[in-house]
């Protein structure tokens, strides 16, 4: 906490920790101090809230099964999102988005990249045909990489969302993200251009992951940092 | 909680001292006392963050701010210290810049943000997590831990780190390796380029992948590696006589290989889509 004469100012850390109560609607003069003075937790708030009511309206779709979950937990478990003693700590129950949040500042992320994953996942998806015994072989030479990154770098409104949030809180650095988001998507490309000319390459599969995970990383460095502000 | 674990747990500032340094820079001694396995999180947008093993059970920190844009907010509970540096309005690159040089239990887990750095870690045991933007990043004697880094297009640079579980994700960031083993290793880079130098351990992971960016490694003769090299449009190459494996996959000559050597306890994986790859024999 500053002290700026005889007025006591909350800072960014203080005002994390009291977030969630914040979020249950206990507010203080103090946290409405900040929140007027400090545009990147205000924004944050704001995110939080969007979330919360959009997840609302997810309730009314029915729950993938327990693999796509399974799947999720690990991969979350290999980005170090969350870990066992973490997991330990909120056995009892369910955590809600307050007590998430009390842990990582962007567990907003969370949602985000698990919607990267589970569209990966199902662009990765096709099962072989029963009976098929044909041996795996490579149909024809993938695209040439020149070629895909001459493809139109036209940017999904995710991608789009993601850019315009780097914009407004990191300006310059808007250049360099949506350079590597085009140099994401064109990894994309070709990899999916190589599982079309042979859906059981294992190998085009794993650079297709691989390919995802940049993309991921690029939405989690864009919005996982406070920067300082 | 006992109360000696109680005691040892909190986090104690023991000196916080401000001192203008003349020229516009402030300078900022940070202590504080911690217990086993204590977490400091460094959020520096602008400037380098150096770590280093210190001595036990206590966090020293130097903070060198550049201007009076920037304040050094920090937070403690329990074991965890947290750092950041927060720019005011009208900080920029110049003005926003915050030296730290941080001294830490060797056991400490270590979360660092930077978009410009310098980062630099050295002789850690613990868990160390860095987030980079262009900041160039290197990670020296560590041990025992996991390595974690994310970066757009900072180099990064692993030295001499021991039973790591090692995971990279680099854009356009050259990632380079010199003795690094243990149960995973793995680099996933999109242009940047991936060099190797080590004997890939025993019984680890190895699994290096970029989109455009060129692969090497290095291995030495007794290395004990199952060898799988493919890149869809780049030249593959190794300079070892392996002893062919099947492939997944029908690949034509140049294009990957598929080999053992000696007892193969480690497991590499060299993927391009169309990066060249060159597993290369040390000379010595």
């Amino acid at each position: 906490m500053r002290y700026r004469g005889k007025r006591v100012v909350m800072n960014c850390f203080e005002f994390e920790r009291v977030l969630p109560d914040y979020l249950e609607g206990e507010h203080t003069a103090e946290q409405q101090a900040h929140l007027n003075s400090c545009s990147s937790c205000s924004d944050l708030l704001a995110d939080l809230n969007f979330i919360s009511s959009e997840a609302r309206l997810l309730q009314d779709f029915v729950d993938p099964s327990p693999a796509v979950w399974n799947a999720l937990e690990i991969q979350l478990r290999r980005e170090g999102l969350i870990r066992d003693a973490a997991v330990r700590e909120v056995a009892p129950a369910r955590s809600s988005l307050a007590d998430l949040f009390r842990r990582r500042r962007a567990a907003w992320l969370v949602p985000v990249a698990a919607a990267l994953m589970i569209a990966g996942g199902l662009k990765l998806y096709r099962p072989a045909r029963a009976g098929d015994t044909n041996p795996v072989a490579r149909v024809a030479p993938a695209s040439a990489s020149p070629d895909s990154n001459s493809v139109s770098n036209s940017v999904s409104n995710e991608d789009q969302e993601m850019l315009s949030t780097v914009a407004a809180r990191f300006p310059s650095q808007q250049a360099r993200y949506r350079q590597n988001l085009d140099q994401a998507n064109s990894y994309i490309r070709d990899a999916e251009q190589s599982i079309r000319n042979d859906p059981n390459d294992v190998y085009s599969q794993e650079l297709l992951i691989s390919a995802y995970e940049q993309k991921q990383m690029l939405y989690d460095l864009a919005v996982n940092r406070n920067g300082g502000q | 909680m006992r109360r000696g674990k109680w005691a040892a747990g909190i986090v104690t500032v023991l000196a916080l001292a401000g001192v203008a340094l003349g020229d516009g820079t402030v300078r900022k001694d940070l202590r504080f006392k911690v217990g086993k396995h204590p977490m400091i999180s460094v959020n520096n947008q602008y400037g380098p963050i150096t770590v280093k093993a210190g001595a036990a059970h206590q966090v020293v920190v130097t903070a060198i701010l550049h201007s009076d844009k920037v304040e050094l907010d920090q937070s403690k509970s329990g074991n965890r210290i947290g750092l950041v540096s927060h720019l005011l309005p009208g900080a920029d690159q110049t003005s926003g810049v915050v030296e730290y040089e941080i001294q830490v239990p060797a056991d400490a887990n270590v979360s660092l943000q930077s978009d410009t750095g310098p980062i630099h870690v050295e002789k850690l045991r613990g868990d160390v997590t860095i987030e980079g933007s262009n900041a160039p990043i290197s990670v020296l004697d560590g041990s025992d831990g996991h390595v974690h880094v994310k970066t757009l297009d900072g180099a990064v640079t692993l030295t001499n780190i021991r039973n790591g579980h090692v995971e990279i994700v680099s854009m356009g960031g050259d990632v380079t390796m010199s003795s690094v083993s243990g149960p995973l290793v793995k680099v996933n880079s999109n242009s940047g380029k991936i060099q190797y130098d080590g004997d890939f351990g025993a019984e680890g992971e190895y699994d290096f992948s970029s989109h455009t960016g060129n692969i090497e490694a290095v291995a030495p003769a007794y290395a004990s590696i199952d060898v799988l090299a493919r890149s869809s449009n780049g030249a593959v190459q190794s300079d070892f006589s392996l002893e062919p494996k099947h492939t997944p996959f029908v690949a034509a000559v140049g294009s990957a290989f598929h080999g053992t050597l000696n007892k193969a306890a480690s497991s590499v994986s060299l993927f391009s889509f169309s990066g060249r790859i060159h597993l290369k024999k040390r000379q010595n």
